[in-house]
This record gives C-alpha cells, sequence and structure tokens, in this order.
C-alpha cells in the first residue's frame, strides 16, 4: 500500500489527476478511447469475418490491420499504466479492475492464438474455416467485451474518482 | 461576421433554422421519391433516398437544438419565468410531438440508407423496400407537421384556436360599435392580442401539468442506477464497431490492403450502421435523461455539427460512382480519396467532442 501511495505522489501521478490541464487526465483518457476504437473495433471486424459476416473480404488482406491493432494495443497499455499511476491506492485494490486485467489478458492470448493458427495461414482463404477457428473469435468477442464492460464499470464501482 | 456568431450561439435562431428542414426539405424528398416510384426513375428515387438520409440526421440537430432553445428561454440556474405569451405546456407537447417525430425521422433514415447500400451490393432489391420507405417516410411527414404545427403555438398567440375565436369575437363587438354606435354598452375600443391571450387564460384558469413523455423516458434513464454505466457501455460498443468500419472501408481507398476491391470492404457498412444505430439510441437516452448537460454545452454544439457533416459524407458514399471502379490493385480516383480522408477526420472529430463534453464542457 505505501508503494501504490508513493506512486500517486509522484509529481507525473498529480499532474495527471490534479493539474485540470486538457492534456493531462482528459487527454490521456482520449488517446485510451481512440485507442480502445482501434484495437477492439479491427479485432471484432476480424473474428466477425471469421464467424462469416462479410464473407466477400478475403481474411489474408486483413493481416495488413495488425501493425495498427498493435499500436492501438501498446498506446492502450501506456495511457492506461499513466491512469493507473494517478489512483493507484483505489485501482489496485478495485475487484473490477483485477476482472479488466484478466479479460485483457485472455483477450491478447486469444488475439496471439487466432493470428497464429488462423490469420497466418496463407491456406487461410482457400479452406472452410475450422470449428477452432470460430470458437476463439467467439472468445475473442467475449473477452474484449467484458473488458470495455469491466472499463466502464471502474469510474462507478470502488472508490472511484475519474469519469 | 460577429451578427453570424450572435446567430449561431443563439440556439433559439439554430432551431428557428434548423426546424423547417425537416418538414419543408422533407416534402421536396418525399414529392421526388414519389415521382420516382411513378416515373419508375432510379436517379430520382436514389437522390430521394439520400435527401431522407440527410434530412434524418438535420432531425437529430433539430430536436437537441430545440432544447437547447427551450433552455435558453427557460434558463437552467437560476430558471427565468417565460415570457407572458409563451405557454409552458405548448412546449412540453411540441417537445414530445418532436420526440415521435425524431424517431419516425431516424427510422426512415435508416432504411433509406439500407436501400441505397442494397443498391449495389444485392442484384435485386427486395420487393419490400421501396414500400417500406414510403409508409416510414409518410408517417415521418405526418408526425414531422404535427410537431411543426404544435411548434408554432408556443410563441404565435394568432395561431392558437382558442385564442383566435376571443380575438374575432372581439372584432365583431368592435365591427358592430362602429357600425351602430352606442348599441354595445363597454364596447372595447380596439382589440389587442394579449387581451384576448389573458381572457383565455382567465377563462381556463390555470391548465394542468402536460405529462411529458420525453420527460419520463428521462426519468426512467435517470432514476435507475443501472442504466446509466449500461448505456455508456453499449455506446463504447457501438462505437468501436462504426469506428473500425469507418477505418477499413476509408483506409482501403486510400491505399492500405490495395487487394481487396471497394465492392468487399462495402460489405462491413453495415456492421458500422448498426454502431451508429445503437449510439443513437443510447446518445438520445443520455440527452433526454439530463437535458441540461448538453443544451448549453458547446462541445455537444460540434459534436452534432460534425454528425451532420458524416452525414452528408455518407450521402456522397451511397451515391458516388467512382468508388466502384476501384477494383482489386486499383488505386482510388481523387475525389473518393479526398471523401475518405474526410470521413475518418470526421469520424474522429465526433469521438473527440463525445470524448470532451465533460471537460471541455459542462458536462456531470
Amino acid at each position: 500500500m505505501a508503494f501504490l501511495q508513493t506512486i500517486e505522489n509522484l509529481g507525473f501521478s498529480q499532474w495527471v489527476k490534479q493539474s485540470g490541464s486538457l492534456w493531462a487526465f482528459p487527454g490521456i483518457l482520449l488517446m485510451h478511447t481512440y485507442g480502445m476504437a482501434v484495437l477492439v473495433g479491427v479485432i471484432a471486424a476480424i473474428d466477425l469475418r471469421i464467424l462469416g459476416f462479410v464473407p466477400a473480404i478475403p481474411l489474408s488482406p486483413l493481416r495488413k490491420f495488425l501493425p495498427l491493432v498493435w499500436l492501438a494495443f501498446w498506446v492502450n497499455a501506456i495511457t492506461g499504466t499513466m491512469l493507473l499511476m494517478a489512483d493507484a491506492t483505489s485501482k489496485m485494490v478495485n475487484p473490477d479492475f483485477g476482472i479488466k486485467m484478466l479479460f485483457i489478458a485472455l483477450a491478447v492470448i486469444t488475439q496471439l492464438m487466432l493470428q497464429k493458427r488462423v490469420l497466418a495461414d496463407p491456406e487461410v482463404d482457400r479452406r472452410p474455416l475450422t470449428a477452432n477457428a470460430k470458437m476463439l473469435a467467439v472468445a475473442s468477442l467475449v473477452c474484449w467485451l467484458g473488458a470495455i464492460t469491466a472499463g466502464r464499470l471502474l469510474a462507478y464501482v470502488g472508490s472511484s474518482t475519474g469519469l | 461576421m460577429s451578427a453570424l456568431y450572435d446567430i449561431l450561439s443563439n440556439t433559439s435562431h439554430v432551431h428557428l433554422l434548423l426546424n423547417h428542414v425537416p418538414t419543408t426539405a422533407f416534402t421536396v424528398a418525399l414529392a421526388l421519391f414519389v415521382a420516382g416510384l411513378a416515373l419508375r426513375n432510379d436517379m430520382l428515387k436514389r437522390t430521394s433516398l439520400a435527401l431522407f438520409l440527410i434530412i434524418s440526421a438535420v432531425a437529430i440537430a433539430t430536436y437537441t437544438s430545440g432544447s437547447a432553445a427551450e433552455a435558453w428561454l427557460r434558463g437552467t440556474n437560476p430558471m427565468s419565468e417565460l415570457p407572458p405569451n409563451v405557454l409552458s405546456n405548448a412546449i412540453l407537447e411540441h417537445q414530445d410531438a418532436a420526440l415521435w417525430a425524431t424517431l419516425w425521422m431516424g427510422v426512415t433514415g435508416f432504411f433509406s440508407w439500407l436501400t441505397l447500400w442494397q443498391w449495389k451490393s444485392v442484384r435485386r432489391l427486395p420487393s419490400w423496400n421501396m414500400p417500406l420507405v414510403l409508409v416510414l417516410a409518410v408517417m415521418s411527414f405526418v408526425t414531422m407537421s404535427r410537431a411543426a404545427y404544435l411548434g408554432g403555438h408556443i410563441a404565435h398567440v394568432e395561431i392558437r384556436p382558442d385564442v383566435v375565436k376571443v380575438h374575432q369575437a372581439c372584432l365583431a363587438v368592435v365591427d358592430e360599435e362602429t357600425k351602430h354606435p352606442g348599441s354595445i354598452a363597454n364596447a372595447p375600443a380596439n382589440c389587442p392580442w394579449q387581451a384576448a391571450v389573458d381572457q383565455v387564460a382567465k377563462t381556463t384558469g390555470e391548465p394542468p401539468p402536460y405529462q411529458s413523455t420525453a420527460r419520463a423516458v428521462g426519468d426512467f434513464v435517470i432514476g435507475h442506477t443501472w442504466m446509466w454505466p449500461t448505456l455508456e457501455t453499449l455506446h463504447f460498443v457501438g462505437l468501436c464497431l462504426l469506428f473500425t468500419t469507418v477505418l477499413i472501408v476509408n483506409l482501403r481507398l486510400l491505399g492500405v490492403m490495395k487487394v481487396v476491391p471497394y465492392s468487399a470492404v462495402y460489405q462491413l457498412l453495415p456492421i458500422g450502421m448498426l454502431g451508429f444505430a445503437v449510439n443513437l439510441i443510447t446518445g438520445m437516452l443520455f440527452f433526454l435523461g439530463i437535458p441540461n448537460q448538453y443544451n448549453a454545452n458547446p462541445v455537444f454544439y460540434w459534436k452534432i455539427s460534425f454528425v451532420l457533416l458524416a452525414g452528408l459524407n455518407t450521402a456522397y458514399f451511397m451515391l458516388a460512382d467512382d468508388t466502384w471502379r476501384v477494383e482489386s490493385n486499383v488505386d482510388a480516383p481523387a475525389a473518393p480519396k479526398i471523401a475518405a480522408a474526410s470521413a475518418i477526420f470526421i469520424w474522429a472529430a465526433v469521438l473527440y467532442c463525445g470524448h470532451m463534453l465533460p471537460f471541455i464542457g459542462n458536462a456531470f
């Protein structure tokens, strides 16, 4: 707890939380929202394609969007860490935050499996998709939906300060 | 320029400016649509469908500006007294009528969009399509006309039937007295409208307060603690679906994954439209819940302006033919590229404004 308090007392954490600057809390949260839109949006589009929506788009060209997905992931990892630092003492003991991290961990594992087993396959557009691929897509959608829900609820459960 | 700024920063003015579009422009669009159906002219049909789409976007702005106009008139904190010729109940009744009209207009806009989308993506339009849009458009026209009629009653005493009746009775008395002086005892010398308004108010007494549906829906939203977070989560999910569609379709036009033809990414658009529909519904529920959070909020004003631009941008993509020449491994022409870059900018701006509502504006 003392460690969390030290982090929260850092000059940077205090700036994020209390400076009132648009570049601090609002700006960091904005980048987190853009990151979420790109990360979850593009992954959801690929998942829906695997589940049979929009069959006209072949899967392999969608690989071109993966660097964008991972860019968005790292933007959110960094901005998320900044937001966490500003509110470490309450967020780290909030069970909802643990649930969010669990969903994200599972979603990232699912995404890596999807990339390795489905998207990386050079024959992916020539063969019907396996039931396993579809299961992974469903798991991915569920985990990201869970992460968004848990993330939004962070503003409501526990002793929260942010929006 | 400063006069223009004064006009556009007065939300009552903005409402007066916008509120003629869903009635007059819609009449023109409906006439074009019926003509297109009668003449079997595809150009007319597509143009009027695109107009329905744009006008339904304007309807959103009209509804929200109406709420802002009310806040301008009543004040928020402190509340100011309404001018003597303005009826509080008339505002609320007009607002409910406008809410229904906006709902019908939104559904009309959605199916107009779907028809335009199917025009290029399916070989034959389903047979229910055009009749459905016609029925919806007529319903929009009827409900919007009612909203416009009731809106007139808010400040125009000269069209309120009860006031007109009293006023004309007074005029008859004055006329009789002029023709035969001394025939009527205590005849008034003239008939000011305000006297008629006052007399109506005196004879009917204090009217019972109007039960507003808009307020009832809003009270439901803020009366349940689970509502707001649920709506927010859905708003986020909708945002992801919408934004990703915008990115994939427009980045293809700008040159990413060129192997995929435009006709294939076009198939994604219903996913984006689903996201928009979710966000429009959840967004309207936020608005009905705490209207004053948005009424006097400049960031919300910008957000709605960008949604209007997005409507125009969408209409371009629904009507343009040069995007369809973008086959596999073909670079898009300049016009679709400009529209694609604008689309990404506009939707990113909508997201920016939405996010900044509490930080730059006064929400929450």
